[in-house]
């Protein structure tokens, strides 16, 4: 009986191996196959017999995505563009996501939920309209249009997200606080964001990587050089230009790297962030 | 903490006190409104860039709007552009390409992420590094995502091409994007890659909250771990998978990125979309009326189908 078990767990222990290893090749294995495209020449990736391992490494494809394409603009407009989402979102975000945490009032459920309603609504109903009015009042083609823009889909995912952050927070410093005499916007400030700062970073590091990717709005509401955001650079790049891949594969993972980064210094507290919420309600 | 502490009952109150808009604020902050006043600023924003857009975007679907005009034609044209829908065989086309690309991926992506959650949560040693790499796609731009699948695929120098011919399950290099038949097949494999590892996410969360002792009283009582996993994961599961499901439905028929980036709806309109077809009718035709009209039927079947799925996942709940 108990040989049978152990070798039963054995079994499944070996079976457990054999999927997390799969899963993680083929998870892995695109991003790793961009990155040794990227060190090819070009006429090692255009040729009969594939090269597995490439036989001569290079850092051409870099250099010439970064001098000869607008590539340092789009990424410095996508970096304004994600810095201003994420401050827009921490002013406003963070305001609302106390509301909801701290207090009880008539209203609340109901405009938590509206809250929650809004990420329903398809991007391209929104899209259509904000184009038609950011160029009403000049905000289309400019970087904070775009970043008000990545607000009305990523405001909501923050308050959510950091309200759970909020709830965990032990709420007896703050009635401490509110006893000494502190006002509560005090008790806020110097209590409650210090206690979930790691849920403040995590949240707004969710919120950046999401603006930093954003691709469909960037497309329709940016139209020069001088607000375009690194996805619809590199996209129209490989449209324009017929970009080399070993080109495209570079300006791939240079435009990783940031979310890689960021990813790994927060990545366990966004993920408890992320599922929180759907795990409770 | 100490120091917080003193900070607080210290002399800097009284500093506060006497900056001015500080005081002001901290007054404003002990009123009775001030839970309303917090959310002010997000809900002015949530209005400028949500509510008013939606609203706007519901009256244009009434309108005739091309932005190639010169006069914009701006007028009321009533439901001329939902007739004209019912009569559009692109529509109906990609209602149903819709239907399947949503079904396909979603049901590909719970498995998977089933699969690695269940797998991640024996705790095994080693396993826990997997089970960050395994969360990386979901963070991954849709643009470098499309690129890479589409060099991996691509019919001269793919990778997974070579491979297949390698093990002999292709013959020739194959077109995957270029062949009707197989693109959206291709196109939900793209998908699956990138969407799965939130299942995995939102799944694993939700193993890590059913209580041990179900699992010991199940095995006393001989139940094997197919039953353990149809009798007490997946009911145990069931708000989880619903909060999942939801979220992702509606994520993948609100985003064309990654068939934009793939296959643009091609070949033919083979990969087309509903949310694709409203946006290339405003991007490429200018034809902002009719997109409106098309984003506002699906925004309609979404809700109709959140609603109906809450409702069936109560009712089984009871």
């Amino acid at each position: 009986m108990i040989t049978t078990s152990r070798r039963a767990r054995l079994g499944w222990n070996i079976a457990t191996y054999a999927v997390l290893l799969t899963l993680t090749v083929f998870c892995i294995f695109p991003l790793l196959w961009t990155l040794l495209t990227s060190l090819k020449y070009e006429a090692d990736i255009v040729t009969q017999t594939m090269q597995y391992i490439p036989k001569r490494i290079t850092f051409e494809n870099y250099v010439t995505i970064w001098t000869q394409s607008g590539f340092p603009t789009l990424v410095f407009n996508s970096f304004v563009v994600t810095a201003t989402t994420v401050v827009l979102c921490l002013i406003t975000g963070t305001l609302a996501a106390y509301s909801f945490s701290r207090f009880h009032y008539p209203g609340r459920g109901a405009l938590m939920l509206g809250y929650l309603v809004i990420r329903m609504f398809p991007a391209v109903l929104m899209i259509i309209p904000l184009f038609i009015l950011m160029r009403g009042v000049g905000l289309l083609d400019s970087r904070f249009g775009l970043a008000l823009a990545y607000t009305s889909f990523l405001l909501p995912l923050f308050v959510w997200m950091l309200k759970g952050f909020f709830d965990a927070a032990p709420k007896e410093l703050e009635s401490a606080a509110r006893i000494d005499g502190c006002t509560r916007i005090g008790a806020m400030i110097r209590i409650v964001l210090p206690l979930a700062r790691n849920g403040l970073v995590a949240t707004s590091v969710f919120v950046a990587i999401a603006a930093w990717n954003e691709f469909l709005f960037a497309l329709m509401l940016t139209t020069s050089q001088g607000s375009r955001t690194w996805p619809v650079g590199l996209q129209l790049m490989v449209g324009e230009f017929q970009l080399p891949w070993g080109v495209l594969a570079a300006g791939g993972i240079i435009s990783i790297i940031p979310v890689m980064i960021l990813f790994a210094i927060v990545q366990r507290t966004m993920v408890h962030g992320i599922t929180a919420g759907a795990v409770k309600g | 903490m100490a120091e917080r502490m003193s900070a607080l009952s210290g002399p800097s109150p009284s500093l506060w006190r006497r900056l001015d808009p500080a005081a002001a604020l901290g007054r404003l902050s002990e009123t009775r409104y001030w839970m309303y006043l917090l959310l002010v600023p997000s809900a002015i924003l949530i209005l400028a860039v949500v509510l008013y857009p939606t609203v706007y975007g519901f009256q244009l679907s009434f309108r005739q709007m091309r932005l190639n005009r010169p006069d914009l034609g701006t007028g009321f044209v009533g439901f001329k552009h939902y007739v004209a829908m019912w009569n559009d065989k692109v529509f109906w086309l990609s209602l149903r390409n819709t239907a399947v690309w949503v079904t396909f991926a979603v049901v590909i992506e719970f498995g998977l992420g089933l699969l690695a959650a269940l797998a991640l949560n024996r705790n095994l040693p080693g396993t826990k590094i997997m089970g960050v790499l395994i969360l990386l796609p979901y963070f991954l731009p849709n643009v470098v995502a499309g690129h890479m699948w589409a060099l991996l695929l691509d019919p001269r120098l793919g990778v997974i091409n070579d491979i297949l011919v390698r093990l002999g399950f292709l013959e020739t290099y194959k077109a995957w994007f270029a062949d009707p038949s197989t693109a959206l097949g291709a196109a939900i494999l793209v998908e699956a890659w990138h969407g799965f590892p939130f299942f995995a996410l939102l799944l694993l969360a939700g193993l890590k909250g059913v209580p041990d002792d179900l699992y010991k009283a199940a095995s006393v009582d001989g139940a094997g771990p197919i039953r353990q996993l149809r009798l007490i994961t997946l009911p145990m599961l069931r708000s989880v998978i619903a909060a999942a499901v939801i979220l992702r439905v509606i994520g993948l028929v609100n985003s064309p990125d990654l068939l934009l980036i793939l296959t643009g709806g091609g070949p033919g309109q083979s990969t087309q979309v509903l949310s694709l077809y409203a946006f290339q009718k405003a991007y490429k035709d200018f034809n902002f009326g009719y997109a409106g009209a098309l984003s506002v039927v699906m925004f309609v079947l979404l809700m109709v189908f959140a609603w109906a799925y809450v409702r069936v996942s109560k009712v089984n709940q009871d």
